[in-house]
C-alpha cells in the first residue's frame, strides 16, 4: 500500500538529510507506528506519502502509483484515498461537528444524498452520536479529535495517516482514540501513526518502524517503543 | 460539483474584506473610465481627421462645372488637366503620396457628417454631382508645404488648395494631449489596482488558510479551491466595468451630445455607435486586470 524505496529527502540549506536512504514496505490493512525523537524524520515521511513534498532521490509508491512522478493535477485524487489526522485537530471553529465532517465531502463534490447518509453514520462510528449540532469549542479534546478522525474517515480512505493524534490528550482519552483507530484499521484501512507515546505503542503491540536522524534503525512486527527517546 | 460552498465562500469573502474590495472597485472604476476615455478620444481624433484631414494632408480641390464663384474655373476640370496636376504633385520632393478622390467618394464622406435628409431624395441640398473632385496630398513633413502649394496654385483646373492644417492642428493637439494624459493616469491607476488586487488575495488566502489547508488534505481539486477567489475577482471586475461604462455613457450623453455637439457644430463628435470599441476595451480590460493576478497569486498561495 505504501512503499519507500531508498528515499532520501534533504531540505535546501540544511546539513544532514531529513530522510536518508529509507526503505519501508507497508501492506494493505497494516497498522504501523512510526516512532522516533523530534526531527528524526517522521513528519517528513508522512509529508512524502501525502505528496506535500517530493523525495530528493528514491521512490515513493502509494496505492500502486509512484507518486513523485504523479502530475500535480492528479494529486487531489490521490489525497482522496488518504485520510489525515493531526495533533491539533484542525477543525473549522465556525462550523458545527456535522458541518466539519460534511465539509470534507462537499469540497470533493460528493452528492447531498451521500453526505446525508455518510456523515451521521461516521459520527456514530466514532462515538459522537447526537453531537452533530455542537460547535467544536463545546467539545472536549478527545471529542474534537474524534470529529477530526470522522472527517478523515468519512470518505472511506484506503490509508489513514495520523501525526501524533494523542499528543494533546491525556492517557485515558488517548486510549479511547487508539481503540477508535484500531476499529478503523479492522475495516481494512491501512493506518500509519507517528507518535511519541510509549505507553500506547507498548500496549498495542503493532508493527513499529523507528527513525533516527532520518534512518530506519528498527522495523519490528509487534514491537514496543524501545529504549532510546 | 457542489457549488453551495463556493457561493457561501464568495459571499463571506466579499463581506470579509469589504473595505479592500471597495478600494479595488474604486481604483478599477477610475482607471477603466480613463482607459475608455482614452479610446474615445482616439476615435474622436479619427473622426476629426476624417473630416479635416490630418496634419500631413493638403486637399487640392479641382474645378467644377458652373462654379461661377471661382474666377479660376471656367468648366469642370478635364482629364488632361487632372493628369497635369497629378504630374506636378508627384514630381514634388515634399510629397509622400497622393490619392485622387472622385465626386462619389467625396459625397460618401459628406454623408457621414450630415443628416441623410439633406443629401437624399428629390430635393437634396447637395448631390454627388455638386461635389468637387479632389487630390489629397500627403506631405513628408507637415512644416514644409509652401513648395507644393505654390507649384500647384494657378494650374489650370485647380479651384483651391485646402490647407486646413492650421485649423485642425490645435484641435489634434488638444485631443492627443487629453488622450495621452488619460492613458498615462490610467496606466498609473492600473498598477495601483493590480497591487490592490494582489493584496486582497493575500488577505483572503490568509483568512481562509485553515479551510484551504483542509481542502487540500481531503483532495479538493485546485479549481474548486480557486473558484471562490476567481468569482470574487469577477464580481469586482463586473461592478467596476458597470460603473466605468456608466461614467463613459454619461460623458457621451451629457458632455458630448448634450453640450459640445450643440456648441461646436463644425466638429464631428463621437456618438453612441462610435463608443463600441471603448465599451469592448473596458469590458475586457476590467476582468483581465482582476482575473490574471488572481490566477497567478492563487497558484502561489494555494500550492497543491
Amino acid at each position: 500500500m505504501i512503499r519507500f524505496e531508498k528515499v532520501t529527502k534533504s531540505y535546501p540549506g540544511t546539513g544532514s538529510p531529513a530522510l536518508d536512504q529509507v526503505s519501508v514496505d507497508i501492506e494493505k490493512g497494516e497498522f504501523v507506528f512510526l516512532v522516533g525523537t523530534s526531527g528524526s524524520g517522521k513528519s517528513t515521511a508522512l509529508r512524502l506519502v501525502l505528496r506535500e513534498a517530493r523525495p530528493t532521490t528514491g521512490r515513493v509508491y502509494v496505492a500502486g502509483k509512484e507518486i513523485n512522478r504523479l502530475a500535480s493535477w492528479k494529486v487531489p485524487r490521490l489525497r482522496r484515498q488518504i485520510g489525515t489526522v493531526f495533533q491539533d485537530f484542525r477543525l473549522l471553529q465556525n462550523k458545527t461537528v456535522s458541518e466539519n465532517v460534511a465539509f470534507a465531502l462537499q469540497v470533493i463534490g460528493r452528492s447531498r444524498t451521500d453526505i446525508r447518509n455518510l456523515v451521521p453514520e461516521t459520527l456514530e462510528m466514532v462515538g459522537l452520536d447526537g453531537k452533530g449540532d455542537r460547535m467544536p469549542d463545546e467539545l472536549s479534546g478527545g471529542e474534537q479529535q474524534r470529529v477530526a478522525i470522522a472527517r478523515a474517515f468519512v470518505n472511506r480512505p484506503m490509508i489513514l495517516i495520523a501525526d501524533e493524534p494523542t499528543g494533546n490528550l491525556d492517557p485515558t482519552t488517548s486510549v479511547g482514540i487508539m481503540k477508535l483507530l484500531d476499529r478503523i484499521n479492522r475495516t481494512g484501512t491501512t493506518v500509519v501513526m507517528a507518535t511519541h507515546d510509549h505507553g500506547i505503542v507498548d500496549q498495542m503491540r503493532k508493527r513499529v518502524v523507528e527513525l533516527d536522524h532520518g534512518r530506519v534503525v528498527r522495523d519490528q512486527a509487534q514491537g514496543v517503543y524501545g529504549f532510546q527517546h | 460539483m457542489q457549488l453551495r460552498y463556493v457561493f457561501t465562500e464568495l459571499g463571506q469573502g466579499l463581506r470579509r474584506n469589504l473595505s479592500m474590495h471597495v478600494a479595488v472597485v474604486l481604483t478599477l472604476f477610475v482607471s477603466l473610465t480613463l482607459v475608455g476615455a482614452g479610446v474615445l478620444l482616439r476615435d474622436q481624433a479619427g473622426l476629426v481627421e476624417e473630416k479635416f484631414g490630418n496634419e500631413f494632408e493638403i486637399a487640392v480641390t479641382l474645378c467644377r462645372d458652373n462654379d461661377r464663384s471661382n474666377p479660376a474655373c471656367a468648366a469642370e476640370a478635364d482629364q488632361a488637366q487632372i493628369d497635369a496636376i497629378q504630374e506636378v504633385v508627384d514630381a514634388s520632393p515634399e510629397v509622400e503620396s497622393s490619392r485622387f478622390e472622385t465626386k462619389e467618394e467625396g459625397f460618401e464622406k459628406l454623408k457621414k457628417f450630415y443628416d441623410a435628409d439633406y443629401l437624399e431624395g428629390p430635393n437634396a441640398a447637395i448631390t454627388a454631382d455638386d461635389m468637387p473632385q479632389q487630390i489629397w496630398v500627403t506631405l513628408k513633413d507637415p512644416q514644409r508645404y509652401e513648395g507644393i502649394v505654390s507649384s500647384v496654385q494657378g494650374l489650370d483646373g485647380v479651384a483651391a488648395i485646402n490647407d486646413q492644417r492650421e485649423a485642425a492642428e490645435p484641435m489634434f493637439e488638444t485631443i492627443n494631449t487629453l488622450r495621452d494624459g488619460s492613458l498615462l493616469v490610467a496606466l498609473i491607476l492600473v498598477v495601483a489596482a493590480l497591487l490592490l488586487v494582489a493584496n486582497t488575495i493575500r488577505l483572503a488566502a490568509f483568512a481562509r488558510r485553515k479551510e484551504i489547508g483542509i481542502m487540500r488534505l481531503v483532495g479538493a481539486s485546485t479549481i474548486y479551491i480557486t473558484l471562490p477567489f476567481l468569482l470574487e475577482a469577477l464580481v469586482i471586475a463586473a461592478i467596476s466595468v458597470v460603473l466605468a461604462g456608466g461614467a463613459l455613457a454619461a460623458l457621451i450623453q451629457f458632455g458630448i451630445q448634450g453640450r459640445l455637439a450643440d456648441s461646436l457644430e463644425f466638429i464631428p463628435w463621437i456618438t453612441w455607435s462610435d463608443s463600441v470599441t471603448a465599451a469592448i476595451v473596458v469590458g475586457v480590460t476590467g476582468p483581465l486586470l482582476t482575473l490574471l493576478p488572481t490566477l497567478l497569486l492563487t497558484r502561489k498561495y494555494i500550492k497543491v
